[in-house]
């Protein structure tokens, strides 16, 4: 892979966003255009083979200018999730094809695709702020796209939280530069415990992790249904890959991301299993999955490829249900071809063989350490509970699906299929049994007791005041968490 | 020392505006004075070894570090650009809440 390839990968999104201004008439020509490169770049990064078409496993290092200036990284980790990236806009691409969005809508797409394809490539913390913030920006134009109160006040709170966040992140990004006179994240084992503490909790809360997530279940619930399958899919993962590319690069952040993935994963999933509503429940979902993505960070590349198609295609046959409470839907059928993507999207998230869920909860279920074994293997019990709310609901034979749903599905799940066979060491016996137990289990609590239950939680921390105040607590935790 | 206190104090001041002014606008002007109190953190950063402007010249001086200057100015364009979406955001949500409490229009848009 060489420097020009990568460079104009970057740009192109940007580019073709703009002159969706100028050519309106092409914008969803050039939306896809900017998916399909980006699922080409990505393909050259996984296989493994460079423009020149030799076969390379070096990891691609680039420094511009010089050792302040802006280095960019990529291996088989961001070509995972630039992957996840790329085939979750085209799936969104395909899905709004006949829907008449503006060109407006097109272009901001590309943006974020850009932007979340440039922090996902960047080792540097000024690149990765750019990148964060463009991001931040053209999701807030994407959720506030209705213009109703509701949705500017959504857009409004996600911005607002996230800016601030990014505030704090910026102080400790110039203590890391003060420190060894370099932005890179390599800087951070050198650097002192206040700006580890600032920059992690910068990106936890842009990243939707733990308690300073939980900004996050309000904005993807109540944008959009192609603008939540992108939000879920893709946006949060460009605040956790950094958290991920950090503790590969710095041996003592390590520990602390995976204590994070951890409790995030059972946060999420104690939410997500007692909540009512559809799209609630895939919003805290995806808090949890992104615990299991930072839980082993060495393979959290392939589990973040794995849940990005899974929730895009959840939250788009989510989207196009008669209903969001769960109450109601199980009194009337919904449409037989939505529930078979729930049933394919749901069981390769809770990790069902033949699915690429499989063989990301495997991999990440092995390279754990010791003390999270136990509460990973509850967390999984946990997330086959929460899939089995959808996949239990009543169907029936219906009419037709949307032409442009059903495509924007058939791309998601065949990434699925193939991405199934990227790891095949998975296809163990002990694995498969273990596997088929854990979604037995879920769903067996499912049936018992869960189904039953009319107990609500309370949605205080998802207060706009209390997720600001979050942040000083997180900063603290993290203070001392590095000092100890 | 005296400076990083300032600065410091600046940040902090922004950030308890963002969490206990009621007003929508209050908290964009908080968040403005906390983003202040970050570019000057940058500044004094790159004060730390000299004032003076990098222009070579032929008497020796102590130069002021120009990468946080540099940086820090993306940052404020960004920043600068964030606020002027949200002022707009508001203007918008002005209409239907003229008081512009923040606790009044969560409980009105959250479901």
């Amino acid at each position: 892979m060489s420097l020009s390839t990568t460079i104009i990968w970057i740009a192109l999104p940007f580019f073709a966003g703009f002159l969706i201004y100028l050519l309106p008439q092409l914008d969803r020509a050039l939306a896809l255009v900017g998916a399909l490169a980006s699922i080409a770049y990505a393909m050259l990064i996984l296989t493994g083979y460079n423009t020149l078409g030799q076969l390379s496993t070096e990891p691609l290092t680039l420094r511009l200018l010089d050792h302040f200036g802006v280095t960019l990284v990529i291996d088989e980790l961001s070509g995972y999730f630039i992957l996840t990236n790329a085939l979750v806009t085209l799936a969104v691409v395909v899905y709004c094809w006949n829907s008449g969005r503006t060109a407006f809508f097109y272009a901001q797409m590309l943006m974020m695709h850009g932007s979340v394809n440039a922090a996902f490539a960047c080792a540097d913390f000024i690149s990765l702020y750019v990148a964060l913030e463009v991001s931040g920006i053209a999701a807030f134009l994407l959720i506030a796209h209705p213009r109703t109160d509701r949705s500017i006040w959504v857009g409004l709170r996600y911005l607002f939280i996230s800016n601030t966040a990014m505030l704090f992140y910026l102080i400790g990004a110039v203590l890391v530069y003060k420190a060894t006179l370099s932005f890179s994240f390599a800087g951070l084992g050198a650097a002192p415990p206040e700006a580890f503490a600032l920059i992690f909790m910068g990106l936890l809360v842009k990243g939707g992790v733990f308690v300073s997530g939980l900004w996050l279940p309000l904005t993807h619930s109540e944008a959009e249904t192609p603008v939540s399958a992108m939000l879920s899919g893709v946006v949060v993962k460009a605040g956790v890959y950094p958290l991920l590319r950090c503790a590969l690069m710095v041996e003592s952040v390590d520990p602390v991301v995976r204590i994070f993935g951890v409790a995030t994963t059972l946060l999420g999933v104690f939410y997500a299993v007692f909540e009512k509503d559809t799209k609630r429940t895939l919003a805290l979902s995806t808090i949890s999955q992104l615990g299991w993505v930072l839980a082993a960070p060495a393979v959290g590349g392939f589990y973040a490829l794995a849940h990005g198609l899974g929730k895009a295609a959840m939250f788009l046959a989510a989207g196009t249900l008669p209903s969001r409470d769960f109450k109601e839907l199980q009194q009337q059928p919904i449409n037989s071809g939505l529930w078979i993507v729930f049933v394919m999207a749901g069981l390769s998230i809770s990790g069902l063989p033949l699915l690429a869920g499989f063989g990301a909860k495997m991999s990440t279920l092995e390279h754990l350490l010791p003390f999270q074994t136990i509460a990973m293997n509850l967390a999984a019990v946990g997330t086959a509970i929460v899939y089995a709310k959808f996949i239990a609901l009543p169907h029936e034979k219906q009419g037709n699906l949307n032409s442009g749903f059903l495509g924007a599905v058939a791309v998601l799940i065949a990434g699925l299929l193939i991405a199934n066979l990227g790891y095949l060491q998975a296809y163990t016996l002990a694995n498969i049994v273990k596997a088929v137990a854990i979604i037995g289990a879920g769903w067996l609590v499912y049936f018992l007791l869960a189904r039953r239950t009319a107990f609500r939680l309370p949605r205080m921390l998802e207060q706009f005041e209390h997720l600001v105040g979050m942040m000083s607590v997180m900063a603290i935790l993290l203070f001392w968490m590095v000092l100890a | 020392m005296f400076l990083e206190a300032c600065v410091l104090a600046t940040v902090l001041c922004g950030f308890f505006g963002i969490i206990f002014k009621k007003n929508l606008v209050m908290k964009i002007i908080a968040m403005d004075v906390m983003s202040t109190g970050v570019i000057a953190y940058y500044v004094l950063v790159a004060g730390r070894d000299g004032l003076f402007t990098p222009i070579l010249s032929d008497r020796p001086l102590t130069y002021a570090d120009p990468v946080p200057q540099a940086v820090i100015l993306t940052a404020i364009v960004i920043g600068f650009s964030i606020q002027a979406l949200m002022l707009v955001g508001v203007m918008k949500l002005s209409r239907d809440n003229p008081t512009l409490e923040s606790s009044e229009i969560e409980q009105n848009n959250t479901p």
